[in-house]
């Protein structure tokens, strides 16, 4: 399977995970055979187990009769396989029954599962993130109450934040919270959009609830963070109902839920008041996951339309027949369809890089011991935890969409499976804030505020692969080394600009993702390219590491240069958008 | 969706940038359209498309079309909808006087489509390929065909369709396998399948005209062995009196992404009547009379989508609350400011707008050489309106996608659900990337036939019409640079495709996207200058400055993509990424 062979390329190859996990940890049995043994095991479940129930998960969706969602056929099934594999606890602590692995395996297990059924994989998705924030932020007894069945999968999570009036703006969230006499809370609100809030593949469901407590002040300081689940630890159904699941473009397969509180009974965590900073752990870690999901569905998107291109016949090639024995030749012949097909390669390729690069740096600052060396992975993390989830994303959408382009006409109609992928990914670029909220967060928040220190830490890494492509792929050290100079003047120029104007952050910050997101896969193809290079001198599979250069080389060629247009976009500032006047940005003209 | 007819940017470029009365002035057929006409043609057909197609958008979507026993059901109200449209005499809008229709020029045809493009493209398309229909027809029927056929076609009692696609043919049409049997009587017998005929099979007309891409027993292999045919539903007299039904039937409809009410139909010919119109073998390049005209209305389909994009996400970004603006509170006596105070969503707004009043203008631009073609007899404006055509076809569905993307982006969580209707807008509009030859055909179209073939010398024509002295001031040096790099980069590669017959299909794509681009910023300024002591004045120059200073730009990526060599797109061993 191609894509295995790709992941373990980045994972071995050009990250040495193995190596980094026996360095941090002194255990070295996550060598490589363990990392391929668990992969294969991982991948024969998603194979087997889920993607024949994706197609279902469309069609047939999830239903709700009398607050009780019934998920697509299949899918039961397919949580029990997750349950039996041992494959919820996965990552939490063994104490609590799980197995303590690296996150980077989780991301593994992620990418896979995405590919194969993308609304499928949100429900366990769910619950690594309420996994996460009571790990880090729950207390001893909350942990004891909720661990150990969320890490048999026995029990999901949720994360409810988002309602009718209050979507990216948080801090209009209206869920009120009462103390009550034996120190629990009761919760009392109506949540929309929440994945995986009501459903039939689990005994019981644990939301994680963002709501006010009395006398907190206004806005995003005044949210705390509970724990509601839906049976409570008594075994009595609390008051959490779901009144309606939402008709949706994609991810049939998943509930969307509105949930009602009705003084529900939930257990405060952390410190009132500091919901929002707990929020923001968990949905770091989502985002990453976030991210991969956009290279996961290209992925998909990228099996289904290669094998179109060799099997589907439509023309001549232009330099004289390829397949003179057929009526015409397969379309792959055809540059413009090549051009779809490594285009998407090298956004799947370029942005699993990335995703694991990120996840090495999560890695890195849980287990090293190392103050600089932990420091140096916040900073990294910080910066591209942005630009993964919103550039990875876009990226996913755009590249399922030259995928359909390639199945023609066969692409529009349902049953070719494709543009389920398009309807399916588009909501990557929506959910765990949107592309324009990810690209504020980084230009504001980690380049701005931090001046750059994930830039800086960012910028001797580029200067290092431009020397070690120097001798074999010079015009790739040279683009490098000019962006490695371009990418910190443009933030300072920005940030110069914004200390007379706020509004021109928000005017660059979209541009400013894209500018980062092409700047980082240059970095990260060099890498892969210098690394290829490397492995067949070292006697690897010549064919196939050709094709990683290859892949590079067309990056440089076609991809890279629309970093051209987000520079000069965003360096245009932000006049010829703010200085329009309102009635130019209305309807009725 | 409450649709608003643009009215007033129609109308602005009729009479400001186009000021197409006083052009059609000496032109005695064309001398009646005057500009009290025009507003007139304008208003009414942004009141059918309000009142009449509108309404039933959402329902086109989420009850969808039905077959039953071969025959589809279209979406509840859709018949007494199309009856009304039709009996308005949309259909034969620009067609031809001496049957029925009304000989108006095309550009009021652009104008039309476009708004009824935006307000419902499921219904609309079963009079887009009625036009198309009637059109072939009377490019290369017989007399007594078009005796028959037109009228009815243009007035929507009979409906047309295009079949050319089989299941294993779909670009190439050079491989099809339909078969045509003489017959003695000087009839033809049909026999083949057909998939994605759209309105191949529905319940608004009492006949339809299925035009069929079929070959002959001792046809030559390829494009050229290719004749087309007229295969009516119901056979029918001289004088269209309909009798017995032909075996022409639908097996089945799609299930597909959008347009739910558009009916999808594989279609089964079983020795069914045709009658041969035009030369035998030979009909290839009748059905692309058809087809470019259906490629320039599929463009307005694009251009309608970026219509109904700007009218959700301007709206929803007025009324949504939410975040205060980075530069202080906008809207104190609520909790949060409109959207339209953050930045980002401007920039998508203003997006949207400069794809939605700049395609318009292009489309203007297109209608106009077509009419200069067809009632002034100007060959030169004929070359242009084949030069253009594929440009329209593309960028106009390229950016109608994009801008409804954008506008469910601006909508957040929102807009990922069905009720609101904007992602319907991205489903319905994914179509016209594909349809009528995909939009990768139309660059393989630009690059190779209508530009590089003459070494680039309609484009240079074209170009130099284009005179930087019609913009507004600040313009010109940026669009005079854009030109230069145009016509740079189409210099090189006429050079280059010479040695690498790779290279126009290798960077066809980038290379369309270009030339629009350039033409875009030419229209833009263009529009700034015209609009100069008009209502319009402060809008289309602050649009223009968001086009120059924020889109424009991507003709550097796009320019620097082109440079490279077609070796990075064929050298990679195809087997290598399997």
């Amino acid at each position: 399977m191609a894509s295995l062979k790709d992941m373990q390329f980045v994972i071995h190859d050009l990250f040495d995970a193995a190596g980094l996990f026996h360095r941090l940890t002194g255990d070295d049995s996550m060598d490589r055979a363990f990392i391929n043994s668990l992969l294969d095991e991982a991948h024969r479940y998603t194979e087997g187990a889920i993607r024949p129930c994706n197609r279902a998960g469309d069609e047939v969706g999830c239903r709700l009769k009398d607050g009780v969602v019934t998920t697509p056929p299949g899918f039961r099934e397919a949580y029990r396989g997750f349950i039996d594999g041992g494959w919820a606890g996965l990552l939490g602590p063994v104490e609590y029954g799980g197995q303590d692995l690296p996150a980077t395996f989780g991301l593994l297990l992620e990418e896979l599962m995405c590919t194969a059924n993308m609304a499928f994989s949100m429900y366990p998705g769910l619950s690594r993130g309420c996994v996460h924030a009571l790990m880090k932020h729950g207390s001893e007894e909350h942990k004891r109450m909720f661990l150990p069945r969320l890490l048999t999968g026995e029990w999901t999570g949720t994360m409810c934040l988002t309602e009718p009036q209050a979507g990216s703006d948080v801090g209009l969230a209206r869920t009120r919270a009462v103390v009550r006499a034996d120190g629990t809370w009761s919760i009392t609100g109506t949540k929309i959009f929440i994945s995986a809030g009501e459903h039939d593949l689990s005994d019981n469901i644990i939301h994680l609830v963002l709501a006010r407590t009395e006398g907190s002040p206004a806005g995003t300081r005044g949210i705390s963070m509970f724990v509601v689940p839906k049976f409570d630890v008594d075994g009595s159904r609390n008051k959490v109902t779901c009144s309606a699941i939402e008709n949706k473009m994609g991810i049939h397969g998943n509930a969307t839920c509105v949930l009602n509180f009705e003084e529900a009974r939930g257990y405060l965590v952390g410190a009132e008041q500091h919901g929002m900073k707990y929020m923001f752990t968990m949905m770091n870690s989502a985002r990453i996951g976030v991210g991969l999901q956009g290279v996961s569905l290209a992925q998909a998107g990228f099996e289904l339309s290669s094998a179109y291109a060799h099997e589907r016949l439509q023309m001549r090639s232009l330099s004289g027949p390829k397949a003179p024995d057929k009526p015409a030749d397969p379309i792959v012949v055809h540059p413009d369809v090549r051009r779809m097909l490594l285009s998407q390669r090298a956004f799947i390729e370029g942005g699993r890089a990335l995703a694991y690069f990120a996840s090495q740096c999560v890695d890195t600052l849980l287990l090293s011991s190392d103050v600089q060396e932990i420091q140096r992975s916040q900073d990294l993390l910080d910066f591209l935890t942005p630009v993964v989830k919103g550039f990875l994303t876009e990226g996913g959408f755009a590249s399922v969409n030259d995928a359909l382009q390639i199945f023609g006409g066969h692409g529009y109609i349902r049953e070719s499976g494709i543009e389920q992928l398009v309807r399916d990914s588009r909501i990557t670029l929506i959910y765990e804030g949107t592309t324009q909220i990810q690209g504020l967060d980084l230009l504001a928040r980690k380049v701005l505020l931090t001046q750059g220190k994930g830039l800086n830490r960012l910028l001797p890494e580029l200067s290092q692969v431009a020397a070690s492509c120097d001798a074999q792929f010079p015009e790739m050290a040279q683009r490098l080394r000019a962006i490695a100079e371009e990418w910190p003047a443009i933030s300072l120029q920005i940030g110069g600009k914004a200390m007379q104007n706020p509004d021109e952050v928000g005017s660059a910050a979209v541009d400013y993702l894209f500018y980062s997101g092409y700047a980082l896969l240059a970095w990260l193809w060099a890498r892969m390219a210098v690394c290829a290079g490397d492995r067949i001198l070292d006697g690897g599979e010549v064919d196939y590491l050709a094709g990683k250069i290859d892949l590079a080389r067309f990056y440089y060629a076609r991809i890279l240069p629309r970093l051209n247009a987000h520079r000069d976009s965003m360096l245009a500032g932000g006049d010829s958008l703010m200085n329009v006047h309102a009635s130019v940005l209305m309807a009725n003209r | 969706m409450d649709y608003q007819p643009p009215e007033r940017d129609i109308e602005f470029l009729l009479n400001r940038v186009f000021c197409l009365a006083e052009e059609w002035s000496g032109t005695p057929s064309l001398e009646d359209f005057t500009a009290d006409v025009l507003s007139a043609v304008v208003a009414e057909g942004g009141r059918v498309a309000r009142e009449v197609l509108a309404p039933l958008n959402r329902i086109a979507d989420t009850e969808g079309c039905r077959w039953v026993d071969g025959a589809v059901t279209t979406p509840p109200g859709f018949k007494s909808a199309f009856s009304e449209f039709a009996a308005g005499g949309w259909l034969g809008l620009s067609g031809n006087p001496d049957f029925a229709g009304q000989g108006m020029p095309k550009t009021l045809g652009c104008v039309v489509e476009e708004m009824f493009w935006a307000a419902n493209p499921s219904l609309y398309l079963y009079g887009t390929l009625s036009v198309g229909a009637a059109l072939c027809i009377d490019s290369h029927g017989t007399p007594s065909q078009k005796q028959v056929y037109l009228p009815r076609l243009y007035a929507g009692t009979w409906t047309g369709t295009m079949c050319l696609t089989e299941a294993h043919a779909g670009t190439d049409l050079g491989i099809i396998r339909t078969r045509a049997e003489p017959r003695p009587d000087g009839t033809w017998s049909i026999t083949g399948t057909k998939i994605f005929i759209t309105s191949g099979e529905h319940d608004l007309a009492a006949n339809i005209i299925h035009l069929v891409l079929a070959r002959l027993p001792d046809a030559p292999g390829g494009t050229r062995g290719i004749s087309l045919f007229i295969v009516p539903k119901y056979l029918h007299d001289d004088s269209g009196q309909v009798g017995k039904r032909n075996p022409a039937s639908s097996g089945s409809i799609e299930h597909k992404m959008g347009i739910h009410g558009s009916a999808t139909n594989v279609m089964n010919f079983d020795g069914a009547t045709g009658y041969l119109i035009g030369e035998a073998n030979a009909g290839l390049a009748c059905m692309f009379t058809m087809m470019n005209y259906e490629r320039l209305s599929v463009g307005l389909q694009g251009l309608g989508a970026s219509e109904a994009a700007w009218q959700f996400a301007s709206r929803y970004a007025r009324e949504r609350l939410q975040s205060r603006s980075p530069s202080g509170i906008q809207n104190p006596a609520a909790a949060a400011d409109p959207l339209l105070v953050h930045p980002d969503v401007r920039r998508m707004l203003l997006t949207i707008r400069a794809w939605t009043e700049g395609g318009r203008a292009f489309a203007m631009l297109v209608g106009r050489e077509l009419d200069r073609s067809k009632f002034q007899g100007n060959r030169q404006a004929q070359v242009f309106s084949e030069l253009l055509t594929p440009i329209a076809k593309a960028f106009l569905t390229d950016k109608g996608f994009e801008s409804a993307v954008l506008a469910q982006q601006i909508y957040g969580g929102h807009g990922y659900i069905s009720e609101w209707g904007v992602e319907q807008l991205v489903r319905d509009s994914r179509i016209a990337q594909i349809y009528e030859g995909t939009n990768g055909v139309q660059a393989m179209d630009l690059i190779g036939r209508k530009v590089l073939r003459d070494g680039g010398t309609t484009l240079r024509a074209f170009l130099a019409t284009l005179s930087p002295h019609d913009l507004t001031e600040e313009f010109r040096a940026a669009f005079n640079d854009g030109i230069n790099r145009l016509l740079r980069t189409t210099e090189a590669l006429a050079k280059r495709s010479a040695q690498d017959v790779n290279l126009p299909g290798a960077v066809a794509t980038d290379y369309l996207e270009l030339s629009a681009l350039v033409i875009f910023a030419w229209l833009w300024g263009r529009m700034a200058e015209t609009a100069i002591g008009t209502p319009l004045a402060e809008s289309k120059l602050q649009t223009a400055r968001f086009y120059y200073a924020r889109l424009l730009p991507r003709i550097l990526s796009l320019e620097a993509a082109i440079a490279a060599s077609s070796d990075v797109v064929m050298g990679p061993d195809p087997a290598s990424f399997e």
